[in-house]
């Protein structure tokens, strides 16, 4: 170290003749650089912090939606009237698409179009998205993926499957694309079916995998479940006896409504013509309408018990006494009102039996209008019934101040009034439990239910023994009759309005009655608008679909028959020869 | 001195390179489980479908058809009905007292 060493401070070559400020310049410039550095250390640090870290987050950090599924809806048996499933949207980015003619007819043929429509749909490269198809099945989802074709992808969607299809979409109703209630009960429980979707916050790895959950995540809730009333065997027998009958008459329209008279429970409430919920391009209003809720209507003759009851109840008569319907027309104000049949003297129970307005508006007239306007109001007429459904109608009763005598002697043959058909069948639970009205409901609540007692439960049975007459022999439908069931109701065959009037040969058939007689526990109402075929009395046209009704019905429910019936069981099978 | 920063200095390098392990692999299972989970709600999707199918097959409206059609039978009727009673007075009635 020392024999090679120089004195480098003494070399003269080395003697600084710089002065000392620049080198005091360069210390002060770094020392500037480094304040500089710190600063902006402490304004990513410090003040700018929120914007750094939430910059870094988007590229890594992701919120994904977790959907809540839609609650089923179950009919009384707990089978399934709707449920969602897994339908994919298949969509595409059209610039990216790249595919060979094979490919091209492929894919037109899964997504059921022609290929020059795909092809169209995917020329205009402008675009960045275009659907292909909305919710196809999962299926063809899965063929069309096999296709690997890219730049079509396929996005997670859920439709809604109605197994029962036309026969209970009244009640039901469906949903649109975006799995919302549209109509029935899946419009009027929209959100406790829908639940409310959740969301977790993750990061994704550069291939798009979740590797951490980050921050907390909420939990999606599903829809609950909606059980209704009804039973769909009832409903889908209801529904084919009608159709049929409204086919056969070549009616317009019909609806039937069977109540629990024990629950209030609504078991089946059909309407014809129907739709199916899959296939609904070209619905029309018809169609769409739930007729037995929505739509209002002259209830004809079948008004008239109420207001015999009300007779019985002010004991303006009892069931034996004695009318004189001869000649067959009254005047009332100046206009007459006529039988169609002109009948002679008749008892109480004659006059349910063969349907006489002259008998009933004989008695309607020794009462005031408030009472007639209380009992109609008792019974539910112009209110509306108590159940969730889009679109229920309250009917039409007028103040009875504002009514003018014959008024009053036609709303007791039921002109002048209106009702929906739902309303007519609750009415009817009055008779079939003792004067007591029943609260109706269109979800399962199979405990029995205590109404509002409406009118003497000695009066109730006095009307409902007439209600069986009508279905016995002189009476005006005796086609209500069912195997093994005493059954009870009233025929009902009204004008309908068209205009300021009536319709000269439009009518509409009702048959609203009670199953088995003496010990009720059914209540089937049935309207067929318009029939004509030749047939439009309500004893012709509604009772048979009445009837069928109540004996599967009632079959169904496991009620025996109170009836004597022939058997025509065969005891001993004969030995079959081989 | 020299010697323990030395031995020092390895564990961090060894514990660095074994946070790096595990981290990867928890991301690694947590994706795995991810993938699971996803399995699961899709396979609970897919019950759900055909459970709706099941029952799609069974509406009253077909089983009527293929029993009139194919199997030629005929609605019930309380005519070719026989009702038991079951409850004990019934039974005992009809002299089958067990």
């Amino acid at each position: 170290m020392s024999s090679r060493s120089i004195q480098y401070t003494s070399s003269p070559l080395l003697a600084s003749r710089t002065p000392v400020w620049r080198s005091k310049f360069v210390v002060g410039a770094i020392a500037l650089a480094f304040v500089g550095l710190a600063a902006r250390a402490a304004y990513i640090q410090v003040v700018a912090n929120d914007f750094f870290q939430r910059q870094g987050e988007v590229r890594f950090a992701r919120t994904l939606d977790l959907p809540a599924n839609r609650g089923r809806i179950l009919d009384r048996n707990g089978l399934i009237l709707a449920s969602s499933v897994p339908a994919p949207s298949i969509w595409a980015i059209p610039e990216d698409v790249e595919f060979d003619k094979v490919q091209l007819k492929k894919l037109a043929k899964l997504l059921e179009m022609t290929a020059s429509d795909l092809s169209r749909k995917l020329e205009n490269e402008d675009k960045t998205f275009v659907w292909l198809k909305r919710q196809v099945d999962v299926d063809t989802a899965k063929q069309i993926s096999a296709l690997n074709i890219k730049g079509i992808y396929q996005r997670k969607e859920y439709k809604r499957e109605y197994p029962e299809g036309e026969s209970a979409v009244h009640v039901v109703g469906f949903t649109n694309v975006e799995d919302k209630g549209q109509e029935g009960v899946e419009l009027t429980f929209n959100k406790d079916l829908a639940g409310h979707s959740g969301s977790r916050r993750v990061i994704k790895d550069r291939l798009g995998r979740v590797v951490e959950d980050v921050g907390e995540q909420i939990p999606p809730v599903d829809g609950r479940d909606l059980q209704l009333s009804i039973d769909s065997k009832v409903q889908f027998f209801a529904y084919q006896k009608l159709r049929d009958a409204v086919l056969d008459h070549k009616a317009k329209a019909g609806s039937v409504v069977v109540l629990d008279v024990l629950t209030g429970e609504v078991l089946a409430l059909a309407n014809y013509p129907s739709y199916s919920p899959a296939k609904r391009a070209n619905l029309t209003g018809a169609q769409l309408r739930n007729r037995a809720l929505t739509d209002t209507f002259e209830p004809g003759s079948t008004m008239k018990p109420f207001v015999i009851a009300l007779a019985l109840e002010k004991g303006l008569v009892r069931p034996e006494t004695v009318i004189q319907t001869a000649p067959g027309h009254i005047s009332v104000g100046g206009s007459t009102i006529t039988d169609a049949h002109p009948h002679g003297p008749l008892t109480v129970n004659e006059v349910i039996q063969k349907s006489s307005n002259v008998g009933t508006v004989k008695m309607a007239m020794q009462m005031q209008p408030r009472e007639m306007w209380e009992m109609f109001s008792q019974i539910g007429l112009g209110q509306k019934p108590q159940v969730p459904f889009p679109g229920v109608v309250s009917g039409r009763l007028r103040a009875y101040k504002t009514w003018r005598p014959i008024e009053q002697a036609t709303m007791s043959y039921g002109y002048g009034l209106s009702t929906s058909l739902f309303q007519l069948a609750r009415a009817y639970s009055v008779f079939a439990r003792g004067g007591e009205l029943v609260p109706v409901t269109l979800l399962k609540a199979p405990e029995q239910v205590s109404g509002v007692q409406v009118m003497n439960e000695k009066n109730a049975h006095a009307v409902l023994n007439m209600l069986h007459l009508v279905t016995g022999p002189g009476g005006t439908a005796p086609k209500a009759q069912t195997m093994g069931y005493s059954v009870g109701g009233k025929t009902g065959t009204a004008h309908k309005q068209e205009g300021r009037g009536y319709a000269d040969k439009k009518y509409r058939g009702f048959f609203v009655g009670v199953a088995p007689i003496d010990n009720p526990r059914i209540v089937v109402a049935v309207m067929i608008d318009e029939p004509s075929n030749g047939k439009y009395f309500g004893g012709d046209v509604a009772a048979p679909v009445f009837s069928e009704t109540v004996q599967q019905t009632l079959r169904m429910l496991g009620v025996q028959p109170d009836m004597a019936v022939r058997p025509q069981v065969v005891a001993e099978a004969v030995e079959e020869s081989f | 001195m020299m010697r323990l920063n030395l031995v020092l200095l390895l564990a961090v390098v060894a514990s660095a390179l074994y946070l790096v392990g595990v981290q990867y692999d928890s991301r690694r299972l947590f994706t795995e489980l991810d993938k699971a989970r996803s399995e699961a709600r899709r396979l609970e999707t897919e019950y759900e479908r055909l459970q709706v199918e099941k029952r799609a097959q069974a509406t009253p409206a077909r089983v009527e058809r293929l029993a009139k059609d194919k199997l030629l039978m005929r609605q019930a009727t309380p005519g070719i009905t026989t009702y038991v009673g079951y409850t004990a007075l019934d039974a005992a009635s009809k002299g089958v007292d067990p």
